[in-house]
C-alpha cells in the first residue's frame, strides 16, 4: 500500500507541474534527516528557515547550502507559525539539525535544547552588532549566530500630513494629536496592527519613555510611574477612534498604508521597497516618538539567528556548517541581507559597506536602528511578555488603569526572573 | 403530522394560508442569509484584489477573474493541489478506518454478552469528555516518538478511535432486528460472519451517515494536522488555508479562491449523501 | 420460515456460543478499538497528569517535581480563570441560541408542503464548511473593520460609523462575530436531529389534542411537541455544551495573529494551547490547566446527564 501511495503522490505532483517532493511519502520512510547520512558518507543536515515573503530568498539559501562541501544540507522552508513549530519539534527526535530562530528563548537555552556556539564566533565576535548579539548571549556564552537585523518604524504619508497641516510627530503627545487630526471618514490616522498595538509595540513605548523592560542587572525596568503615564496615552489613540482596526492585512504588510486606509502605519523595514514602489516619494519614516523628560525616540531591533539543535545527530558537523555560512562566508551574508528583502546585515563591517542602506528613507531608518535601537532582552521570557501584552491590550482597548495593570505585570515578571535566575 | 390535522381545515382557510405565507417568507429570508457566506466566498474568490478592497461595495464584481484559480494552483508557496490530495487521502483513510473499528466495537458492545461489557462501554464513553488540548502535548510527543511526525500514519492513525462513532453504532445495533441475526445463527454463522453477511449489508444508512460525519470531520480538522503535519508536503487544505492568514502579507482573492476550492469536494460528497445522513440520524438513535 | 431441523442442531451451536467463546469474540470486535483508544487517549492523558506535577519547561521528561505548584499557579492565574469565564459567557450565548434557532428551523421546515428538501439542504449545507473557511469569510469579508466589509457597508447605508468588530471590547462586538459563525456552522445539524424527532411524534397525539380543543400553534407546541421532543432536546443540549467546551478553531482563526492572542474572548483551550505549545512551552503548567479543564468537563457532563436522567435506560 505504501508503494502505490508513493507512486500516486509522485505522479500527481509531477503531473501538476509543481515543485513538490512528495515529502509526505518520503517522510513515511522515516528519513527525516536526523542522524542519517547523505551521499558519499557525508552527514545529512536538515536546516530550517521560516518563510520569508521576498521572492528569491528560498532559492538563495538553497544555493548557499548546495555550495557547502562537507555535508549534505537539506533546506526546509517553513511557512506558518514558525516559532511554535520549532519549539514543538525540539521536544522530539524529529526536529532540525540547524534552524533559524527568533531567539532562542531562555528556557530553550536552560533546557539545553540548543548547542553552545561561542567558539564559532571567536575573533569575528566584535564585528556582530552588539544590540542583537546580546539577546543571544546567556552567562557569557552565545547560543545563536545573528543573521540579519530587522527593525520596525513609523511610516507616514507626507501629502496627507501636509493637507491636514500636521508636522511629522516627534513626541508621543504630538503623535496622538496628529492621529486624531488625520482621521477622516474613510481614512484613519494610525495603524498599529489589528489588535490596536499591544502585539507589535511591545516594550517600544517604554523605551521611548526612557525605561527598560529588564535592566542590565536583571531587574524589572518599568516599575516606574512614567511607565503608566506613557502607556495611558496610548489609550487616547483608541478612545479618539484614530486607530485603524480590523484591516484585512496586519501591521507587517504595508497594504493598509499603500491602499490609503491609514495616514500613518507602524511596520517593518522590510516593507520599505513596497511602500516606495506604491507611493514614490510621498512618504517618510520616523522612530517611535519620545515621551516625558527622560524619554528618547525608540525603535525595536531584533535578529533571527542560526542555532544548532542539541538533539541533532551531527552536532559537530552542524556547528561547522553554521560557522561556514554565518561567520565565514560574508559574501553570502551580504547577499542574503540586501539582495532580496530589506534587512540590515548583522555584521557591522557589511552594514557600513551597503550603499543601498545609505540613501533616503533607508538611510534614516538605519540611523534610527543604530542610535535608538532596543532589542528584547533574553530575560524577558514569553510568560512575562504575554502578561505585559495582555495588560497593554486592556490599557489601550478597555481603558483599564495602567497603574493597576502594570503592578500585576511587575509581579509576574519578578516571579519569572526569580525562576530563571535560580540555579539548577 | 401536524399538517394533516383536521383541525387545520376546520379553521379559517385564509388564516392558515396567511400563516403559511409568512412562514415561507421567513424561511426564504433565512435561507438567503445562510447562503450569503457561500456567495461571498465565490464573489471574493473570483474578484480582482482592487474590486474586493474598493470602497464601493458591489454585489456583483464587474469582471469574473477565473484566472485566480490557475494562479492559486501555480503559487509555489502554498501547495494547494498537494494539500487537496493529502486531505482526500487522510479523509478517506480516516473514514474507512473509523467505520471499521467503531462499527465492530459498537456491534460487540450491543450484541455479544460479556460480563464487563458495561465497564468497557464507560471506558469508551469517558473519552468523550476529554478535550483534545488536554492530551495534546503528550499525544504529540507520543506520535513523534513513534517517528510519525509529518507522516500519513501520524495524521490518520491517532484519529481513528472516535468514541462518538462507536456510541452511535452501539445505539443503532441495539435496535437492530434480532430475527435477522437469529436466522443467520441457525444457519450456522458465528458472530463474525453474521456481522459481515447479515448485519453490515442491512445497515448501510447508518454507515453512510456516520461515514459522512467522520469524513467531514477529517476533512475539516485543523488542530491536529497543524501540529503533526509540519512539512509543507504534509499540509492539509485547512492548514494551507490558515497559512494565508499568518503570512507576512495577505492576498485576499487568493485566500478566498483557495477557501472556495477547499469546500467544493466536501459539498459534492455532502449533497450526494445528505439523504443518508438524515436517514441515518433518524434511525441511529443518536438522540435517544 | 425454517423447519424444526435447526432446533435439533442447537446443542452443538450452543457450545460455539459458549461463554468463553463469547468473551473471545467480544474482544475480537471491541478489542482493537479499545486498544487504540487507550493508546491514543488514555496514555497521553496519564502522561499529561504526570507532567502537571513537574516543572516541565521545554521538556516532556522533566525531573523537577513540584507537587501541586502548577495547579495552584493555574488557579491563581487571572488569565486562566478569565478563560473559564469566557467559556461560561460563550456557552450562555451559544447553547440557547443554537437550540432556539435549530428548533425553529426544524418546526418551520417540517410543516412545509413543498420545497422541504430544498430548505433542509440549504440550512444543512454549512455543516460541510470548516471552521477555518467560515472564520475567513467572517473575519475578512463580513466583519472586517474597514469600509469594504459587508457589515460596515450595511451600516454605512444607514449612516452609521464603521465598527472594528473583532477589536472593539466595549461593547464586545466580537461576541457577535464568534456566535454567528458557530450558529451558521452548526444550526443545520441540530435542525436535522430535531426533524428526526418531529417525525417520530405519533400523529394521533395531535388528533387527540384537536379533539380536546387545543389550538394549533403555541398550545400544541407546549403540550405535545415540546414534551415529545424531550429526548432529542437532552441530546442536543449535551452535545452543544460538550462542543462549546472544545471550542478552539473559530476563536483561533478569528482572533489570533502572529504576535499572539488578545486577552479577551480567550476560551480555555486557546489559553492552554498558548501556554503549553506557544513560545512559553510551559508543559507542566499547561498540563495542570488541561487536567483542571478535563475535571470540570467531566463534572458538568455527569451532572447534566444526572439532571436529565440520561443513562437510566442503559442500566
Amino acid at each position: 500500500m505504501s508503494i502505490s501511495r508513493r507512486r500516486l503522490l509522485g505522479t500527481f505532483g509531477a503531473g501538476a507541474g509543481l515543485t513538490l517532493t512528495g515529502g509526505l511519502t518520503a517522510a513515511c520512510g522515516s528519513n527525516t534527516g536526523r542522524g542519517s547520512d547523505g551521499e558519499g558518507g557525508r552527514p545529512l543536515l536538515a536546516h530550517w528557515y521560516h518563510q520569508y515573503g521576498e521572492p528569491g530568498t528560498e532559492q538563495a539559501v538553497k544555493r548557499y547550502a548546495d555550495a557547502y562541501r562537507k555535508a549534505d544540507v537539506q533546506v526546509q522552508w517553513r511557512p506558518g507559525n514558525y516559532d511554535q513549530q520549532t519549539a514543538a519539534a525540539l521536544l522530539t527526535a524529529s526536529g532540525p539539525d540547524v534552524f533559524e530562530v527568533n531567539g532562542p528563548t531562555l528556557d530553550q537555552i536552560r533546557g539545553r535544547q540548543v548547542v553552545d556556539l561561542t567558539d564559532l564566533l571567536s575573533e569575528a565576535k566584535d564585528d556582530f552588532n552588539p544590540a542583537v548579539l546580546a539577546p543571544k548571549t546567556h552567562e557569557g556564552r552565545i547560543w545563536a549566530v545573528p543573521q540579519v537585523v530587522d527593525m520596525q518604524l513609523l511610516y507616514y504619508r507626507k501629502s496627507m500630513l501636509e493637507k491636514a497641516g500636521v508636522e511629522p510627530p516627534r513626541t508621543l503627545d504630538a503623535l496622538v494629536d496628529a492621529a486624531k487630526e488625520l482621521t477622516t471618514g474613510d481614512v484613519k490616522g494610525l495603524f498599529l496592527g489589528n489588535d490596536g498595538g499591544p502585539g507589535v509595540l511591545g516594550g517600544t513605548p517604554l523605551h521611548a519613555a526612557g525605561l527598560e523592560l529588564i535592566t542590565t542587572d536583571g531587574e524589572v525596568g518599568f516599575d516606574d510611574p512614567a511607565a503608566a503615564r506613557t502607556l495611558g496615552k496610548l489609550h487616547r489613540l483608541f478612545a479618539d477612534k484614530s486607530l485603524l482596526l480590523g484591516a484585512p492585512s496586519d501591521w507587517s504588510d504595508p497594504a493598509a498604508f499603500t491602499q490609503g486606509l491609514t495616514a500613518m502605519q507602524w511596520s517593518g523595514l522590510w516593507a520599505l521597497p513596497q511602500v516606495k514602489k506604491a507611493l514614490g516619494d510621498d512618504f517618510g519614516v520616523l522612530p517611535f516618538p519620545e515621551d516625558g523628560a527622560h524619554g528618547g525616540p525608540a525603535v525595536p531591533v531584533g535578529a533571527y539567528g542560526a542555532a544548532v539543535s542539541a538533539r541533532s545527530g551531527h552536532r559537530e558537523a552542524a556547528k561547522e556548517y553554521v560557522k561556514w555560512l554565518w561567520v565565514e562566508r560574508t559574501e553570502y551574508q551580504e547577499d542574503f541581507a540586501l539582495t532580496y528583502g530589506f534587512h540590515i546585515p548583522a555584521r557591522i563591517s557589511l552594514a557600513r559597506r551597503a550603499a543601498k542602506l545609505r540613501a533616503g528613507a533607508a538611510g534614516e531608518a538605519v540611523g534610527y536602528a543604530t542610535d535608538h535601537g532596543h532589542a528584547e532582552p533574553l530575560l524577558w521570557t514569553p510568560a512575562s511578555k504575554t502578561a505585559y501584552q495582555d495588560a497593554l491590550s486592556r490599557i489601550i482597548k478597555s481603558g483599564a488603569s495602567p497603574e493597576r495593570e502594570l503592578r500585576s505585570v511587575v509581579r509576574r515578571t519578578r516571579a519569572e526572573l526569580r525562576r530563571v535566575q535560580k540555579k539548577r | 403530522m401536524p399538517r394533516n390535522l383536521p383541525a387545520h381545515h376546520r379553521r379559517g382557510d385564509g388564516l392558515a394560508r396567511a400563516g403559511r405565507a409568512v412562514r415561507l417568507v421567513l424561511l426564504s429570508a433565512l435561507a438567503l442569509l445562510f447562503l450569503l457566506p457561500f456567495y461571498l466566498l465565490v464573489r471574493n474568490g473570483l474578484s480582482s484584489e482592487a474590486d474586493i478592497t474598493s470602497p464601493e461595495w458591489t454585489f456583483f464584481p464587474g469582471e469574473l477573474h477565473w484566472g485566480n484559480i490557475r494562479e492559486l494552483f501555480e503559487d509555489p508557496d502554498v501547495p494547494m493541489a498537494h494539500a487537496l490530495l493529502n486531505s482526500s487521502l487522510i479523509a478517506v483513510l480516516t473514514t474507512l478506518g473509523t467505520l471499521l473499528l467503531a462499527s465492530l466495537a459498537g456491534y460487540g458492545l450491543a450484541r455479544i454478552p460479556y460480563r464487563h461489557a458495561n465497564l468497557v462501554f464507560y471506558w469508551i464513553l469517558g473519552t468523550l469528555m476529554v478535550p483534545a488540548a488536554v492530551t495534546f502535548v503528550p499525544s504529540f510527543v507520543l506520535v513523534s516518538s513513534l517517528g510519525w511526525i509529518s507522516t500519513l500514519r501520524g495524521l490518520v492513525v491517532p484519529t481513528l478511535f472516535q468514541a462518538v462513532a462507536a456510541f452511535i453504532f452501539r445505539q443503532y445495533f441495539l435496535g437492530f432486528p434480532r430475527e435477522l441475526e437469529d436466522a443467520a445463527r441457525v444457519d450456522g454463522l458465528g458472530y463474525w460472519r453474521t456481522y459481515w453477511r447479515v448485519v453490515v449489508p442491512n445497515s448501510r444508512p447508518v454507515f453512510a451517515a456516520v461515514g459522512t460525519i467522520v469524513f467531514i470531520g477529517a476533512w475539516n480538522s485543523f488542530l491536529w494536522p497543524l501540529v503533526i503535519g509540519q512539512d509543507r508536503e504534509a499540509w492539509t487544505v485547512q492548514v494551507a488555508l490558515s497559512t494565508f492568514t499568518t503570512a507576512q502579507s495577505v492576498n485576499i482573492h487568493e485566500l478566498f479562491v483557495a477557501a472556495a476550492v477547499s469546500i467544493v469536494p466536501l459539498l459534492v460528497v455532502f449533497l450526494v449523501l445528505q439523504r443518508y445522513i438524515v436517514a441515518g440520524v433518524e434511525r441511529s438513535g443518536i438522540d435517544d | 420460515m425454517r423447519g424444526a431441523a435447526p432446533h435439533q442442531k442447537s446443542p452443538t451451536r450452543r457450545s460455539r456460543f459458549g461463554r468463553q467463546n463469547r468473551t473471545l469474540w467480544f474482544w475480537v470486535f471491541v478489542g482493537p478499538f479499545v486498544l487504540g483508544l487507550t493508546l491514543f487517549t488514555y496514555v497521553p492523558l496519564a502522561w499529561s497528569a504526570y507532567l502537571s506535577f513537574f516543572d516541565a519547561h521545554n521538556t516532556v521528561s522533566p525531573t523537577e517535581f513540584v507537587g501541586f505548584d502548577n495547579y495552584t499557579a493555574m488557579l491563581r492565574d487571572d488569565a486562566f480563570t478569565d478563560s473559564l469565564l469566557t467559556f461560561l459567557v460563550f456557552t450562555a450565548f451559544i447553547v440557547p441560541a443554537t437550540y432556539v434557532l435549530s428548533l425553529s428551523l426544524a418546526l418551520m421546515v417540517n410543516r412545509l408542503r413543498w420545497a422541504q428538501a430544498f430548505f433542509r439542504s440549504v440550512f444543512f449545507l454549512p455543516v460541510a464548511c470548516s471552521y477555518v473557511v467560515a472564520a475567513l469569510i467572517w473575519k475578512m469579508s463580513i466583519f472586517n473593520g474597514v469600509r469594504f466589509g459587508l457589515a460596515n457597508t450595511v451600516l454605512g447605508w444607514f449612516g452609521a460609523d464603521q465598527i472594528a468588530w473583532l477589536s472593539t471590547t466595549d461593547p464586545p462586538w466580537y461576541w457577535l462575530v464568534i456566535v454567528t459563525v458557530r450558529l451558521w456552522l452548526q444550526a443545520g445539524f441540530y435542525m436535522v436531529l430535531f426533524l428526526a424527532g418531529l417525525q417520530r411524534i405519533p400523529p394521533r397525539l395531535y388528533e387527540a389534542a384537536a379533539v380536546d380543543g387545543a389550538r394549533p400553534g403555541w398550545q400544541v407546541f407546549r403540550h405535545i411537541t415540546f414534551p415529545q421532543l424531550r429526548a432529542t432536546s437532552v441530546a442536543v443540549v449535551l452535545l452543544l455544551v460538550i462542543n462549546a467546551f472544545q471550542a478552539f478553531d473559530e476563536f483561533y482563526n478569528l482572533l489570533s495573529d502572529s504576535r499572539g492572542y488578545p486577552p479577551y474572548a480567550r476560551p480555555p483551550l486557546v489559553y492552554l494551547y498558548y501556554t503549553a505549545l506557544g513560545q512559553g512551552q510551559n508543559l507542566g503548567l499547561g498540563s495542570a490547566g488541561a487536567v483542571i479543564l478535563a475535571l470540570i468537563i467531566a463534572v458538568v457532563t455527569v451532572a447534566q446527564a444526572r439532571w436529565f436522567g440520561l443513562g437510566r435506560k442503559e442500566d
